[in-house]
């Protein structure tokens, strides 16, 4: 199968809430779905992305989920142990020291501690090799809300610029230096048609720029498309209540219009997710979201 | 059965419970409104209002000060309350700083307050900013200015984060962390907390290793220093318990219809039940209206392309008002006894006096019995 030029790490953030976990699962379903390898990676979140897709939630060990679409749940407890275990490789010594739950209260304490494993964990994924080719043709992932987000992405620099070198400051190096490669990782904003979303999700995009990261595109999500005109509203003044629904159908497209036209100014495509009207999202609605999304990526919209 | 109404006039304490983005601080302040609306001097103490709300409430910054809310906004809103009502926005860091200023010893206070971990406690330690939240509750409900509180909460997932938050500093500050730590720290910190001091043991060793010697150190120092919080402050976590569980206090269980939410409205709802406290009411907010039946069969005698876009519309509509109402339904049955109120999803936000005041009449309705249901999908109140 050929590889489409796009980095293999696809980092999908926005505010909470805003659809993140939605996006992910999708755009990782249309990957598996064209024949590459996709992990399915999310940070700690209990593996929700990965049950709006249908399968039990992702837990901290890799499971295929189908084809050749995997998924995995990262966890600070389970990607410590890794991260230790890779340094001082006994398991006496770790159980001893790292299941105290002293060590555990006080393990908390350490600025970005959890942080620095569980994007390690990342990284690491990113670099997983099977015979002679890169175990993972995608790794898309479901990135914390944005202040998290930011904090996450910049632990290798913060740790750079604090560390004196030694083991920790040469993990953080090889990590931040796939982060900031284009080649490799591409970050994508999902925000919603309001204006608070809109605006932090400008913020967050200046964020990432300023951490060296490329924006590969924002995703407007639960977007309304254009229904009725003006005058069709007006025409309905002696029927108040449907009205009233015409009406606050055109300010939500209005709103989608607004807020693609400033999300715009990011030099990034904007790709519109249209707002799904179903009690409950199921494969099939997120199948036809991740279609809509990897066609915009590709530019085939 | 009015729950919430009867909470308001009766108990001396509110507190909204619930997961992120449900709509905690929007409806803590409606409680407020209707509190001082049935007669009683009220607050509400909200954490991380959203910026328009806050200003809503009279509120342009932080600082643990309560403000009268507006009497001329709320008559510009045509709200006429019977009793004074203010708000305050909570100051976690200046909380804590309080706190700590009240309870260490002189010689150790600017030591806690300039160490870096003490910047991260927020942070790092689980309930820290539920357990700052109940501690000011107990002392604006102690000063007896108000007769009704209601404190909003920060986003909880579990209901245990929020319950055992008081118990959970008290052991984190508690005589074990301080032991273990201390064992080497101690020598160490006669010797002014050198790296020697840590390295006695396993432990210790192996931890220099992953983050270093210097981090360890500082951070036995502030765990340190924390230990010598005095005997008040664990009273008064034992204080804030009690009030929690007591009378005086109800707790209103915030969710929304979704079905991620309801699964941890419902667990939330059974820890606070096993926790025995008095919970008045699960409130379903955003609750999608419908458009019934005789409204919808006005389009059919318009004109294409109006009527077909208009049929969309409304069944769209109608999918996420059944959607919800299910949701509606299966909460209630998990719940019940406990009542269960709806509001409904209003057109924009709820930020300013006005809409406040018309999501609050849903509060203080009766409890939504069975059959009324679809009644509870009909349009909020335009
Ligand atoms: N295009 C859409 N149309 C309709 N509903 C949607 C759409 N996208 C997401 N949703 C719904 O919005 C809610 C939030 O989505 P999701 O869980 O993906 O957000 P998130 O950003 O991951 O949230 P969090 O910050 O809590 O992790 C879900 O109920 C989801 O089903
Ligand atoms: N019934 C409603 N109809 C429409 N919008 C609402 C309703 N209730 C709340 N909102 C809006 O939802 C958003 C979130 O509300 P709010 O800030 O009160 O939630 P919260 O539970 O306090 O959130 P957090 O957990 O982040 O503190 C706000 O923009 C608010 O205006
Ligand atoms: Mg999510
Ligand atoms: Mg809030």
């Amino acid at each position: 199968m050929t590889q489409l030029p796009r980095p293999r790490l696809l980092v999908i953030t926005g505010k909470g809430g805003v659809g993140k976990s939605t996006v992910s699962a999708a755009l990782a379903l249309a990957l598996a779905r064209t024949g590459q390898r996709t992990l399915l990676c999310e940070v700690n979140s209990g593996g929700g992305a990965t049950a709006l897709l249908g399968y039990p939630r992702a837990g901290p060990e890799l499971s295929r989920l189908d084809g050749e679409l995997w998924s995995v749940d990262v966890r600070p407890a389970e990607a410590m142990r890794e991260y230790v275990l890779s340094k001082i490789r006994f398991q006496r010594v770790y159980r001893t020291v790292f299941e105290n739950p002293l060590v555990r209260a006080f393990l908390r304490f350490i600025p970005s501690l959890a942080e620095t494993v569980m994007l390690g964990k990342v990284c690491w994924h990113l670099r997983e090799t099977d015979g002679p080719r890169k175990r993972w043709d995608a790794v898309v992932l479901d990135a914390p809300a944005t202040g998290h987000a930011l904090t996450f992405l910049g632990v290798p620099q913060v740790l750079l610029d604090t560390l004196p070198p030694g083991t920790m400051a040469e993990e953080a190096s090889w990590m931040r230096d796939m982060l900031v490669d284009p080649k490799v990782t591409g970050a994508l904003v999902v925000a919603l048609p309001e204006e608070l979303p809109v605006l932090e999700s400008m913020e967050l995009a200046a964020g990432l720029r300023a951490r060296h990261l490329a924006l590969l595109a924002v995703v407007l999500n639960q977007a309304t498309a254009p229904r009725f005109l003006p005058e069709e509203v007006k025409a309905l003044a002696a029927l108040p209540r449907l009205q009233a629904l015409a009406r606050g159908h055109a300010e939500e497209a209005e709103r989608t219009q607004d807020a693609a036209s400033r999300l715009g100014t990011l030099g990034a495509p904007v790709l519109e997710l249209p707002r799904l009207y179903q009690g409950t999202m199921d494969q099939a609605a997120v199948a036809g979201l991740g279609a809509t999304l990897l066609a915009g990526l590709e530019g085939r919209t | 059965m009015r729950p919430l109404a009867e909470a308001l006039r009766s108990r001396g304490v509110v507190v909204c419970v619930g997961p992120g983005g449900v709509g905690k601080t929007t409806l803590a302040a409606a409680l407020a409104l209707q509190g001082a609306a049935l007669g009683r001097n009220s607050l509400v103490c909200t954490i991380d209002p959203a910026r328009r709300l806050a200003s809503a409430l009279g509120l342009a910054e932080l600082g643990n000060l309560a403000r009268p809310i507006s009497a001329a906004e709320l008559r510009a809103a045509d709200i006429r309350l019977a009793a004074p009502v203010e708000a305050m926005m909570l100051d976690m860091k200046q909380s804590w700083d309080e706190l700590i200023a009240r309870s260490a010893p002189p010689q150790q206070r600017d030591r806690i307050l300039a160490n870096r971990f003490y910047q991260s406690l927020s942070s790092a330690l689980a309930g820290s900013q539920e357990y700052i939240a109940l501690e000011k509750l107990w002392e604006l409900h102690a000063s007896g200015k108000h007769q009704l509180v209601v404190l909003d909460t920060p986003p909880t997932a579990h209901a245990r984060d929020f319950l055992d938050a008081p118990a959970r500093v008290i052991d984190f500050l508690g005589t074990d962390t301080a032991k273990w730590l201390l064992k080497p720290a101690l020598r160490g910190a006669k010797l002014g907390f050198r790296l020697v001091g840590l390295g006695g043991n396993l432990i210790s060793r192996t931890l220099s290793g992953i983050v270093g010697g210097q981090t360890l150190a500082d951070l036995a120092a502030f765990l340190l220093a924390m230990s010598s919080l005095n005997d008040e402050f664990q009273e008064r976590a034992r204080a804030v318990s009690a009030l929690l569980a007591s009378e005086e206090t109800v707790v209103v269980l915030v969710t929304g219809p979704a079905a991620e939410r309801r699964e941890e409205a419902v667990r939330f709802h059974q820890s606070l039940l096993e926790q025995h406290l008095n919970v008045a009411a699960v409130v379903v907010n955003q609750v999608h209206a419908g458009v019934g039946p005789e409204e919808a069969a006005a389009s059919t005698r318009l004109p294409e392309p109006l009527r077909g876009k208009l049929e969309r519309t409304i069944s769209e509509a109608n999918s996420l008002a059944q959607a919800d109402a299910h949701g509606v339904r299966v909460l209630r049955e998990a719940v019940a006894p406990t009542p269960l109120l709806t509001v409904p999803r209003f057109p924009g936000e709820v930020h300013d006096l006005g809409a406040l005041w018309r999501a609050g009449a849903y509060l203080v309705a009766d409890a939504t019995p069975r059959e009324t249901l679809a009644a509870a999908a009909a349009a909020p109140g335009a």
